[in-house]
């Protein structure tokens, strides 16, 4: 092939690659395109078909997400990640887990597997919330607990978590696996929260276990009609006694 | 940011890429809700090394090839679809053309086009992403321009460029 114009020494996969690399190479390639014209057209075009294609597509980033997607990421659907191991390790392993996380799903009882992973997913959600972190305010605290034990279908009660400092600002429904799930929210001087998600359960009594994910950790038991989960970003023992706290508000009659 | 927040807030862009593989709205939010769903699964793997956003691309990808080879007899690709946009003033390109042509690209050309195109990512993102050397992304990649060239080419004035052949 004897083209008219001197020979390109930029092929187009070497172009590519510096028109897709880092500043450096963007500049170059603009240096060397301003002697070749080849090169160029090239460039032009690709960034004609560039500019086609955000036309295109990009503005669909700017539609409406469709709620089922949303829906997805409060679904309590993670399946026991790294802390199931610490709780395997402890022998806290109530729940059959012997046909793998499909089987734990389908099994008739709420696995409680979900609890602290659903109690994380929303402290996720709404601990970082500045407008709207509660739909109900500790002010009405009575009508606040009425009404998410009835819709919980079974008595909740609000625990004193002022030992270390952390009071109650108030609490919301969520929902949940089986029935809807409470969320009951909670801060101290500093700013920092706690959540305490409770749901019903019809699963075995367990004791407290420990389950962690980026940035937030949970302890979490099931005792009688309620699996409980307390969710904050603390040290591990402040945690643990805020739990013990909470599990004692919770079941003393 | 909560990982919960990042992945929220990674959906607009997730729509976007998969509209403009899958070219059919249903199935894309089935993508990107397939997609979504696999990362909460997987949400321990994560472990913050590189971008969240190229981790979930990584997923769609493989929910997406996974797609394809399950609807082998009966592709969920759709030729026939209209652009998103509506032209806007004189675009170098017909917009509609371009979006006929895509639909014609070979799925891994179209994919990997894309991330780069609309995603933005550099070479070196979408070749992790896609799990490919440096090189064969670029080659795919002025393949997919040269094909895209050659379906749009027709009403222009195209500068007379040397093929390779």
């Amino acid at each position: 092939m004897t083209p008219p114009v001197p020979a390109s020494p930029l092929s187009d996969v070497d172009a590519h690659r510096l028109r897709h690399g880092d500043a450096a190479a963007r500049a170059e390639l603009a240096r060397l395109a301003q002697s070749d014209f080849d090169l160029a057209v090239r460039l032009a075009e690709w960034d004609r078909q560039d500019a086609a294609l955000l036309a295109l597509y990009a503005p669909v980033a700017d539609e409406p997400v469709p709620p089922r997607l949303h829906a997805v990421l409060k679904m309590p659907v993670a399946p026991p990640s790294q802390w199931w191991k610490v709780a395997a390790a402890i022998g806290f392993l109530a729940f059959g887990f012997v046909g793998g996380w499909g089987a734990a799903r389908l099994a008739g009882p709420v696995p409680a597997t979900t609890i602290a992973d659903a109690a994380m997913a929303s402290f996720a959600t709404y601990a970082v919330e500045v407008l709207h972190p509660i739909e109900v305010a500790a002010s009405d605290e009575a009508h606040l607990v009425k009404w998410l034990s009835k819709r919980l279908g079974t008595q909740i009660k609000t625990p004193d978590l002022m030992s270390e400092g952390f009071r109650l600002i108030g609490g919301r429904l969520l929902p949940g696996d089986k029935s809807p799930a409470a969320l009951l929210m909670y801060e101290d001087d500093l700013g920092r929260r706690l959540t305490l998600y409770l749901t019903r359960s019809d699963g075995k009594a367990s004791g407290l276990a420990f389950a962690e994910e980026p940035g937030r950790q949970a302890f979490w038991w099931v005792d009688g009609s309620l699996g409980c989960a307390l969710v904050g970003d603390l040290p591990r023992d402040t945690l643990r006694r805020l739990a013990i706290a909470a599990y004692h508000d919770l079941t003393e009659a | 940011m909560p990982f919960l927040d990042e992945i929220e807030a990674a959906i607009p862009g997730l729509r976007a890429y998969a509209r403009a593989l899958l070219r059919d709205r249903e199935a894309a939010d089935d993508l990107v809700q397939d997609t979504l769903e696999v990362a909460l699964v997987r949400a321990s793997q994560w472990r913050g090394e590189g971008s969240l956003r190229a981790w979930l691309s990584r997923i769609l990808l493989n929910r997406f090839r996974d797609g394809l080879r399950r609807n082998r007899a009966a592709p969920m690709l759709t030729l026939v679809a209209e652009p998103t946009a509506p032209p806007q003033g004189e675009p170098r390109l017909a917009l509609a053309e371009v979006h006929a042509a895509m639909g014609r690209l070979p799925e891994d050309q179209r994919a990997a086009l894309l991330l780069v195109a609309l995603e933005g990512m550099s070479l070196a993102e979408a070749a992790s992403v896609l799990g490919l050397a440096e090189g064969t992304l670029a080659s795919r990649l002025a393949r997919a321009r040269a094909s895209l060239r050659e379906m749009t080419a027709r009403d222009r004035q195209s500068p007379a460029r040397k093929g390779s052949s």
